[in-house]
């Protein structure tokens, strides 16, 4: 007979798992065939095992990556001691103990630790006063709903239930099953009152009453008679021998913003929850079971709630990307050029998320003239984004290669009007700026930039063509201004002037046409600066409601 | 949003009320469209009088019905748009391209 010996796990959240080590083989490792399942990415599929010889537990290291610790020593076979500390990998996420029952009953049914520990099963079955039992029924329930706060994968909240269910019908096996895609029930707990993994897809159990309540949806009891098996071969199992059976329909509800407000969409079974007992002495009084149904109903809100963790880390994951392209995004438009001969330029663009459909961009071209773009790609977020990436390199590639500015605007205008979906375009401003101050420029749909003059004129650079991506058919004609040493122009998105303070009122083209006349003599960097000063100050304490993009060039004096 | 369709000559006329922006109104204003042309209807007259917001899906949805009825040879015409919209079409310089009237009785005899 095998020295009774068991592993406690611990995972971070307190809550404890007790294995017993029945086998003579006990594996440990990543893949699901595994007595105990380590999901650690540091935790190799095989990793160690436990074995019992001459009287000792041995754990062995069956050639796992990370290495296997007792006690934090790296070790390829150790003869394990009661208290041992051991460590699978580098998964420190639970915390295993070996126990070692002939030195200690390491079964206590309440624990003293602060963290959450659930009490082994007792051992005997001698009967304890009613009452006492209903109240030690009533502790075990709260403890597997305080495990609830706690317990983080799936598998270890339906485990609990189902041991919990075992304890307070004192049922000798339960199971918990769920319907799969497919629509079949499917076992995802098997466990024996020892708190054993029962191994296999199929078990002997009455499928009969499985139905039965599954369909009509309600709890089906069969207390202290026996049971025939009616659902299965007769071949294979002639009769069970159950004396008692129950069975509770785990019904899906919806999750609301007020716990209180939950409401129960009662035919929406999602499965069972299955306890059965072939002792006899009647396994369910009326007490244990409602903690039977308010269990099956615990079980369907941690599913639910682990959906939502699960949903809220796919989030996370989700901003780590965005993050990522909003880093991508920053890097594509130049922050600074190194210094012109003739002109002073600054720019900047400030995404209200964490991609924004705007864009600008500083192309140098071969013969020394400079080309300014700045443009807005209708919606927000990742798709603007992406097509606000792909104009931006069509831009670059076009005028790297000395085509003209009609020749470029022209171009991308069919390609987007053909390409992209039919609620996407881009508004672009475009300018080419060279040695003389002569700035040729295309609006295709955007806000007029200002002009401020040295002799303190400001006027808007009008002229006006479609939005590009809306007709193919459009000629975009350029047009052209002559800048003087000192004057100053200010592209700019309709984040700018359409940013709304607290009464509601927009930042506006007429208060922006100021604040450039007033600072025509200060740096192109100051003069961005100063602006988005202006802005951020106009709506204080609201939420930037769209990107905010400003290019200023101020030609040398 | 509401979608009323009346005739007046040989020009129909597409009567929206509420906010033509991105959902089922922009949607709907395309599968109208797309119909009144398989009815082989298609001279059109958008009257935007009722329609105090436009977003740029609901900008997307007239180009596309603009384009649709320019693709079997007919028209698409712009009545009434609001300070805002007419704005809009405005800064992205659609105004060029949508014709656009402020009188009905005018807008018939365009056509």
């Amino acid at each position: 007979m095998q020295k009774s010996a068991q592993l406690k796990i611990m995972n971070r959240f307190g809550v404890t798992r007790i294995l017993p080590l029945s086998k003579a083989v006990f594996t440990i490792g990543r893949k699901a065939e595994n007595d105990l399942q380590l999901l650690s990415d540091t935790v190799s599929r095989q990793h160690a095992e436990i074995v019992y010889e001459d009287n000792t537990y041995y754990l062995i290291d069956v050639g796992s990556k990370r290495g296997t610790y007792v006690n934090d020593q790296r070790v390829e076979r150790c003869a394990l001691h009661h208290q041992d500390r051991l460590r699978i990998g580098g998964d420190d996420e639970q915390q295993i103990i070996f126990l070692d029952d002939s030195v200690e009953n390491a079964s206590a049914i309440f624990s003293s630790s602060p963290n959450l520990t659930l009490s082994s099963p007792s051992k005997d079955r001698a009967p304890i006063t009613s009452a006492n039992e209903e109240l030690q029924k009533l502790a075990r329930f709260v403890e597997v709903n305080q495990a609830f706060k706690f317990s983080m994968t799936p598998d270890d909240v339906l485990c609990l239930i189902v041991d919990a269910a075992i304890e307070i019908t004192r049922a000798e096996r339960g199971f918990l099953m769920l319907l799969n895609a497919e629509g079949n029930l499917e076992f995802k707990v098997a466990r024996d009152r020892n708190r054993n993994w029962m191994l296999g897809n199929e078990f002997e159990m009455s499928r009969s009453v499985v139905e039965e309540s599954f369909k009509q949806n309600r709890s089906v009891i069969i207390n202290d008679s026996k049971v025939t098996m009616a659902g299965l071969p007769r071949d294979s199992v002639r009769n069970l021998d159950l004396r008692s059976i129950a069975c509770i329909p785990l019904r899906r509800f919806q999750m609301t913003e007020n716990m209180d407000a939950t409401t129960i969409l009662k035919r929406d079974v999602i499965g069972v929850l299955y306890v059965d007992s072939n002792v006899s002495g009647g396994m369910l009084t009326q007490t244990s079971l409602k903690l039977l149904e308010s269990l099956a109903f615990e079980a369907t809100k941690s599913l639910e709630s682990v959906r939502l963790m699960h949903e809220e880390a796919e989030k996370k994951n989700l901003e780590v990307e965005l993050g990522m392209a909003r880093e991508v995004q920053i890097a594509l438009s130049p922050s600074a050029i190194k210094a012109m001969e003739h002109f002073e330029v600054a720019a900047r663009s400030v995404p209200s998320r964490y991609v924004g459909g705007d864009f600008y961009d500083l192309i140098p071209m071969k013969d020394g003239r400079f080309v300014f773009a700045l443009g807005d790609v209708s919606g927000k977020g990742v798709a603007a984004a992406l097509l606000a990436a792909m104009a931006q390199g069509a831009l670059q590639v076009q005028f790297a290669s000395n085509h003209s500015l009609t020749e470029v605007i022209t171009s991308l205008n069919k390609v987007l009007a053909q390409r992209s979906e039919s609620n996407r375009f881009i508004t672009l401003f475009c300018a080419v700026l060279d040695g003389e101050g002569h700035l040729t420029y295309i609006n295709a749909g955007h806000n007029l930039p200002i002009l401020a003059r040295t002799t303190s004129e400001t006027e808007t650079l009008t002229t006006r063509s479609v939005l590009l991506g809306a007709f193919d058919f459009v000629e975009y004609k350029p047009r052209q201004t002559r800048l003087n040493p000192g004057d100053v122009v200010v592209m700019y998105t309709d984040g700018v002037t359409e940013a709304v303070n607290s009464d509601n009122e927009m930042f506006g083209e007429d208060r922006l046409e100021e604040l450039v006349k007033q600072s025509v003599n200060l740096s192109a960097e100051q003069i961005k600066q100063h602006i988005l000063d202006e802005v951020i100050s106009f709506t204080r304490g609201l939420p930037q409601g769209d990107d905010i993009t400003l290019i200023v060039l101020k030609l040398k004096g | 949003m509401e979608i009323h369709i009346r005739t007046n000559g040989n020009v129909t006329i597409i009567d929206l009320a509420g906010n033509l922006t991105i959902g089922k109104s922009e949607e709907s204003l395309r599968i109208i469209v797309t119909q009144l042309i398989a009815e082989d209807k298609k001279l059109l007259l958008l009257n935007l009088a009722d329609v105090p917001t436009i977003d740029s899906s609901g900008i997307g949805a007239m180009i596309k019905s603009f384009t649709s009825v320019k693709a079997v040879n007919g028209k698409l015409k712009v009545l009434k748009p609001s300070r805002m919209a007419h704005q809009l079409l405005t800064i992205t310089g659609l105004l060029s391209v949508l014709e656009t009237f402020e009188d009905e009785k005018a807008a018939i005899s365009s056509f």
